[in-house]
């Protein structure tokens, strides 16, 4: 019957992390989320905590976490155990990460010639993740047809000192691009098109001795090469090892725009790690409303053709997103508000929602509004008195951190799932309140 | 009315607006069976919301010379099956396979329909005449000259599936039997049900009409046939609007007499139920009061049973079916939002290993996979489906829909039926198991 021990409204890195530490426990967990969106989205890497001043994520962790309100105040001393916890469930679906919370920050060339600070990185771009050698050479490898990657564009960026923060840096970096068989696409090729073809042993093989041709062609030896992040999806590790084989040089993929393979492929990952450990997954779910019985959450509603779709829960975890992801939605009156549960947001005034520098590096005040939580992840009130029992926040709707520019989202999207489903089911089961225990 | 408010109610009213809500992440395209499997379809966010653009309120592009085809911006959107998972996933909430439909009727609107896709449509009068010389159309539609034939001629794929027509239709053996049974009172919609058994279970599969009919019983309803046509949806999908509505009105006007007598509207085939509960208005622009009474009162048999569990009121006493039974769910029943009820209805069966193949289309998507040159992608869609199935080894599958039972059961050889009739073969196991423990001379009533 439509019923579940979890409810997870929503489907992202902190959703799914959420629904595999509950389905671990032995609850029965059901995750209901309106479409696919953060994963696809994002790059597929865990950034924890990317700040400038950051050596290492460990480092950048105790930074914002002495910021006020910053949810790594009481999260931070869990991101390890997250993500050393998460590590083997991805492993086992073929996708593992290089990097830990003490590795440097390293500047990563991008697909759109800049850089961007990491250090947990999937296998397929972790070789962009030692620092350059002294004459160490980058080599851009673009496909011959494909819009989303051209190596001239990304090799002159790349070339230009203040693009690595006047730092460590490659020696050259050199475009070439290369024609791959079979590739004459009738309309726009685009990037899942060349993946799924990677994943095809035959055609693989192919192609990357071609690759292979083209790189050596380029003057110099040794280094690494970029390639657009199209190197297979469920044959992903397969077609890297081929590529680590063959290549005259280090590969590794460059993220592309949406939707995004290194996304996708950690989407899958998490989706089979939860199917496995006994959960489910319902995409396409506009919730509509939450019904709760005081303080205890008894059901979640969503939209159905021609009615709507109960399942009644033991407990919820929302884990919807901030304004990007529809969990938090700006009224016209000026107002945030959340539209599940109406938690209160913690929000500037309306009158400070518009900026004066658009690229004001000390952030827009809007980036970290979101519902305030106790440590065990329970939304509370203005006070700080907990408002539901059975209800947890986690991800980016959390109040108190810029997911973007601290570059920190996975990083509290990892450990506030994880301990948000911890608590949920830790509570002994004489707990689980009878309606008018109260 | 401002401005602002004037679209906001024609966003909320017209699928087509909701492109406005697209922000060309392509994540649609990452779902999309038929992108997966061939380039000529380039995805749906390309020649649905992106392509909308030229195709705004109610008017029509701009007419170049020279330029066939200039109705719509994408001749490619014929290649959308129409599964709908791009609506599913999409987090912006367009609508984009429902935009998607529009446009191809759009596109064929004005000109005469293909003899081929005509014909698909109708389903009514292909099954009337069928039935009636079920022989003969039994022996032609498995004869491999004759389908050679079709297939050049009409564009049918040879090898499309087709099940066997039945000897008589499912409203004729109604009638006879209702005439056997005399004049009986019908009771109150608390005690019985309307049954809308689409084109299959009137023309082909007459068992699900039966395994329906029997459960309902079980279950203390009567069951309900009124006269009824197809639901129109073969209509919608091969871009025939005008006709579908048609259809649609005939039901409408039928059922909706029932429906605001509270009787509810059960359906076994989860695309009927689908079109009467969401595509008369969402897709037709259907949107009279009717249209909303017989939606709001229509149920998949298999949701309508999950809701009689809820209550407690479902008779469980099923026994034990010692199998495995690979479970496909079909794109439609994902359409109604409703979960997978089979597999929860399932659960309740004693040693029944139900597991769901977790694949997104088994490829047949109504009549798409039947035409010539669409039969190629529709396998292709179901290869994976279809080779999970014949790995599971098991000697039969279940699945909700009728066309996509088909083709599975082409494709793979295993049989493959509808859920109901899976639990009718559970509760007569439970059947035999009680006659087992009352024994011969146990007294009746007990």
């Amino acid at each position: 019957m439509p019923s579940a021990d979890v409810v997870v409204i929503g489907a992202g890195l902190a959703g799914l992390t959420a629904a595999i530490a509950a389905a671990e426990s032995g609850a029965r967990v059901l995750v209901l989320a309106k479409g696919h969106a953060a994963t696809h989205w994002g790059p597929g890497g865990i950034d924890v905590a990317g700040i400038p001043a950051a050596s290492t994520p460990r480092d950048g962790i105790h930074r914002l976490a002495g910021l006020p309100g910053h949810p790594y105040a009481f999260l931070g001393d869990d991101v390890a155990a997250a993500l050393e916890w998460i590590r083997p469930h991805l492993a086992a679906e073929g996708v593992d990460y290089a990097g830990d919370l003490d590795t440097p920050h390293q500047l990563v060339p991008t697909s759109i010639g800049g850089t961007r600070r990491a250090a947990i990185l999937p296998a397929g771009q972790a070789a962009a993740l030692s620092p350059w050698a002294a004459g160490e050479r980058l080599v851009i490898c673009g496909i011959a047809g494909f819009k989303d990657f051209w190596p001239e564009a990304i090799a002159a960026s790349l070339t230009r000192e203040r693009i690595w923060e006047g730092g460590n840096r490659p020696a050259s970096v050199t475009p070439v691009s290369v024609a791959l068989p079979g590739l004459a696409a009738r309309h726009n090729l685009n990037a899942l098109q060349i993946a799924r073809r990677f994943d095809d042993p035959a055609w693989r093989t192919t192609a990357i001795e071609a690759l292979a041709r083209a790189i050596a062609s380029v003057p110099g030896s040794g280094g690494r090469v970029a390639l657009p992040a199209v190197l297979g999806i469920r044959e992903h590790a397969a077609v890297l090892a081929a590529a680590r084989d063959r290549f005259p040089a280090a590969p590794f993929e460059m993220p592309l725009v949406p939707p995004s393979l290194p996304g996708m492929r950690l989407y899958a990952a998490l989706r089979a790690a939860l199917i496995r450990a006994g959960g489910r997954v319902q995409i396409g779910e506009m919730i509509e409303r939450v019904e709760h019985d005081g303080r205890r959450v008894t059901a979640v509603v969503a939209a159905a053709a021609a009615r709507t779709y109960t399942v009644r829960t033991g407990a919820l975890v929302i884990a919807t997103g901030g304004i990007a992801g529809g969990g938090l939605v700006a009224e016209r009156d000026g107002r945030l508000t959340e539209p599940l549960l109406g938690l209160p947001v913690e929000a500037p005034p309306a009158d400070q929602w518009l900026a004066v520098d658009a690229f004001d590096p000390a952030g827009h005040p809007l980036e970290k509004a979101g519902i305030r939580t106790d440590a065990e992840l329970r939304p509370v009130a203005a006070d700080g008195a907990s408002l539901f029992d059975n209800v947890r926040v986690a991800g980016s709707l959390l109040a108190g951190h810029r997911y973007i520019r601290e570059r920190c989202g996975d990083g509290v999207a990892l450990t506030s799932g994880r301990r948000a489903a911890r608590s949920l089911t830790a509570v002994p089961a004489g707990h689980a309140a009878e309606p008018g225990s109260e | 009315m401002t401005i602002a408010e004037l679209i906001m109610e024609a966003s909320e009213e017209f699928v087509g607006y909701s492109a406005d809500e697209c922000l060309k992440c392509n994540v649609c395209l990452t779902v999309c069976p038929v992108a997966r499997v061939t380039d000529l379809f380039p995805g749906p966010k390309y020649v649905g919301p992106q392509a909308q653009r030229f195709r705004t309120g109610r008017a029509q592009p701009v007419q170049v010379p020279g330029i066939p085809f200039a109705l719509s911006p994408d001749v490619t959107v014929d290649y959308c099956s129409g599964c709908g998972w791009c609506t599913s996933v999409c987090p912006a909430g367009v609508k984009v396979a429902e935009m998607n439909s529009q446009s191809r009727a759009r596109m064929k609107a004005g000109k005469r329909p293909k003899l081929r896709d005509w014909g698909l449509g109708q389903t009514d009068l292909v099954g009337q005449v069928g039935v009636l010389f079920s022989p003969i159309s039994n022996w032609a539609l498995a004869n491999r000259p004759i389908r050679a034939i079709m297939e050049t001629t009409v564009g049918i794929h040879r090898a499309a599936p087709f099940p066997k027509f039945g000897r008589r239709t499912l409203q004729s053996t109604w009638k006879r039997r209702q005439k056997r049974r005399g004049t009986t009172v019908i009771p109150g919609p608390d005690k019985a049900v309307v049954y809308f058994h689409g084109c299959s279970a009137n023309y082909y599969e007459q068992h699900v009409a039966d395994a329906a009919i029997e459960i309902l019983k079980r279950n203390g309803f009567e069951t309900i046939i009124p006269p009824q046509v197809c639901c129109g949806l073969p209509l919608i999908s091969n871009g025939i609007y005008t006709e579908a509505r048609q259809r649609a009105h005939k039901n409408l006007d039928v059922l909706v007499r029932y429906a605001r007598q509270g009787y509810r509207i059960i359906g076994t085939s989860t695309s009927c139920t689908h079109t009467i509960k969401a595509e008369y208005r969402e897709m037709l622009d259907i949107h009279d009061d009717d249209a909303t009474v017989v939606a709001n009162a229509t149920w998949d048999i298999c949701e309508f049973l999950l809701d009689l569990h809820e209550q407690g009121k479902l008779d469980t006493a099923f026994g034990r079916l010692d199998e495995d039974l690979p479970y496909h769910a079909p794109c439609q029943l994902r359409s109604h939002g409703i979960g997978l009820p089979a597999m929860e209805l399932f659960a309740l069966v004693p040693g029944l290993r139900a597991a769901d193949m977790d694949h997104d289309c088994c490829g047949i998507a109504g009549t798409y996979g039947m035409k010539k040159e669409k039969y190629p992608i529709g396998m292709a869609v179901g290869a994976p489906l279809f080779e999970k199935i014949r790995a599971s080894g098991a000697t039969e599958a279940a699945c909700d829909s009728e066309t996509c039972r088909w083709q599975i059961e082409k494709a793979t050889g295993t049989r493959t039926r509808h859920p109901i009739e899976i639990l009718l073969q559970a509760y007569r196991a439970g059947d035999a198991v009680g006659a087992e423990k009352r024994g011969p001379l146990a007294p009746a009533g007990t």
